[in-house]
């Protein structure tokens, strides 16, 4: 028996395949930042430093604009005092000329000092706007590129992955993503290997089981050919030998069409067939057990119904084990009833009996496996809880629909849809 | 008296077709694999009339001996015994004459009648 093998780790090609086109290490984008730090740090303190250079030079200004007029007041009252007028006028004009000079260099270092800050100011935003759509565009890719794995991971693709790459907050979250995808595909492979571990070993458990089977109902059936040399005693015996082996027997065949059905291997050849000839096969089959049971069992098939595209053993199949049914949860002298009438581009057969019916929790599960009817009523029921399940899968097979409904005390109707030879595929649903 | 020359590796399934087949008035050959199969037609004279072949069997299969039997020419009715539908389709699907399969466990009122009918008797 083989090991169970993760199947090929994607995961790591994944991220192979999304180093080859990273752009950005996590790394580089941090040294970037700090780069980016450094550099506002810098002009902010070459801005500082110029604005208290600039405040002192103004300072200056005013001081020697003040000495300057002090010393023309100075010179004005000599002149006005008539003390060396002629020297005074002279440094009048100086102290006036002087000041020219003082106002002339401040406006100019207010000029230069102003193009400098506008200049810094202009550079700090540029920078923080490139740096601050750097940094949402490395966020940006990677985080759609999660959004848009995550929608088709949850879509059922296994293969979903992200490059890992951008920020290192990105790249953790990219990482993360797609180890959890990894993981995911990991199990989903290990499951459905287990599936085919399981099929095959119905398979092969309902093969092996066949022989010993063959050998006990074979023995059986020959000691009922001498039944007149058996004790009734020991003829009831060998009958419930055989009773029960041919419950074994149904009860492999339908586990091995469920196997089949799982493992896509349960085929049909659909042929035109009459609807008429296949309700009436089924019927006759089943004669003889509700007449054992005072059932009353009546077919009503609509005249001029189309042909349907079926397999006959299978459809008939499923009729039988619908009227197993209705037969073995009925009461004696229940009434059953099968019709067959048409339905939009195909033809409804409906199995409709009036016996204990079912609730509706249990309704709702009537077409899963092993599902049987209420406890009390299955000790005299010999099904095998997979009949229903088989019939859904044949049916659905057949591009047809299998239905049910039911009233506690009153019966249970199901219902199947068949397309007619020659329709497309379910255009009306059964009810 | 019609002979049958069946086949299966277990004793007990032989025992049973043996016992069946010789009530219904069969003279009855048993060979446990395929191999055998091959053995007994080259010695059995008369040569039987209908072989009956488990589908598997060790050493060499129902269905291998059939192959090399229709290959050596042999044009006796041959039916496969197989276990289940998987087997069978693999059968048809193959190109060799087979007269017909017969699933386990055996219907044998329907095997009657279909040895009755390929041998004429």
């Amino acid at each position: 028996m083989p090991s169970v093998v993760p199947v090929a780790s994607s995961p790591i090609a994944g991220q192979a395949y999304s180093r080859r086109r990273f752009r950005l290490s996590p790394s580089v984008a941090n040294r970037l930042t700090i780069g980016f730090a450094i550099a506002f740090a810098v002009l902010t303190g070459l801005a500082v430093i110029g604005v208290a250079r600039f405040l002192q030079q103004r300072q200056d200004f005013e001081d020697a604009t003040a000495r300057s007029y002090q010393v023309e007041i100075a010179a004005r009252n000599r002149i006005a005092a008539g003390i060396h007028p002629v020297a005074s006028r002279v440094i009048v004009v100086k102290q006036k000329a002087e000041r020219q000079h003082l106002h002339d260099e401040i406006e100019g270092k207010t000029r230069d000092t102003a193009l400098l800050v506008g200049a810094g100011l202009i550079a700090a935003l540029t920078g923080a706007a490139l740096l601050f759509t750097g940094l949402i565009a490395t966020m940006r890719r990677p985080l759609e590129e999660l959004v848009d794995a995550s929608g088709r991971l949850a879509g059922g693709d296994l293969e979903a992955r992200v490059k890992v790459g951008g920020l290192s907050e990105t790249a953790a979250l990219g990482e993360a993503f797609n180890e959890m995808a990894g993981e995911l595909q990991r199990r989903a492979g290990e499951r459905d290997q287990l599936e085919t571990m399981k099929d095959e070993f119905v398979l092969t458990a309902s093969h092996e089981l066949r022989s010993p089977l063959t050998s006990v109902q074979g023995f059986a059936e020959l000691l009922m050919l001498e039944r007149e040399k058996l004790s009734d005693k020991q003829a009831e015996t060998v009958e419930v030998i055989l009773d029960n082996t041919r419950h074994l027997v149904r009860l492999l065949n339908d586990l091995l069409d469920l196997a089949r059905s799982d493992a896509g291997r349960l085929t049909i050849k659909p042929a035109p067939t009459e609807v008429g000839s296949l309700v009436e096969d089924a019927v006759r089959t089943m004669r003889s057990q509700t007449e054992g049971r005072d059932q009353s069992l009546v077919q009503r098939v609509e005249p001029g119904l189309p042909e349907v595209s079926v397999d006959r053993d299978r459809i008939r199949q499923v009729l039988v084990n619908l009227l197993t049914n209705a037969h073995e949860y009925s009461p004696a002298g229940a009434s059953i009833a099968v019709t067959a009438t048409r339905n939009g581009a195909g033809v409804e057969l409906a199995v409709r009996d009036d016996g204990p019916g079912m609730p509706a929790d249990q309704l709702e599960h009537i077409f899963d496996r092993f599902t049987r009817g209420d406890a009390g009523l299955t000790q005299h029921v010999g099904g095998t809880g997979l009949g229903l399940a088989i019939s859904k899968s044949l049916v659905e097979l057949h591009g047809g629909t299998i239905g049910a409904e039911s009233t506690l005390g009153q019966g249970s109707t199901f219902r199947v849809w068949l397309p007619a030879a020659g329709a497309d595929g379910p255009q009306q649903e059964a009810t | 008296m019609t002979r049958v020359l069946i086949a299966d590796d277990s004793e007990t399934i032989l025992l049973l077709l043996r016992t069946r087949l010789e009530m219904e008035g069969y003279e009855v050959l048993t060979a446990a694999d395929g191999v055998e199969v091959l053995e007994a037609i080259g010695g059995a004279d008369p040569a039987p009339d209908i072989l009956l072949l488990d589908a598997m069997m060790p050493r060499k299969s129902g269905i291998d001996a059939l192959r090399e039997l229709r290959a050596q020419g042999l044009e006796t009715p041959i039916l496969i015994v197989s276990a289940h539908q998987d087997q069978m389709d693999a059968g048809a699907a193959s190109d060799v004459e087979v007269s017909g399969y017969v699933t386990k466990p055996i219907d044998f009122d329907d095997l009657f009648a279909r040895i009755a009918e390929l041998t004429g008797s």
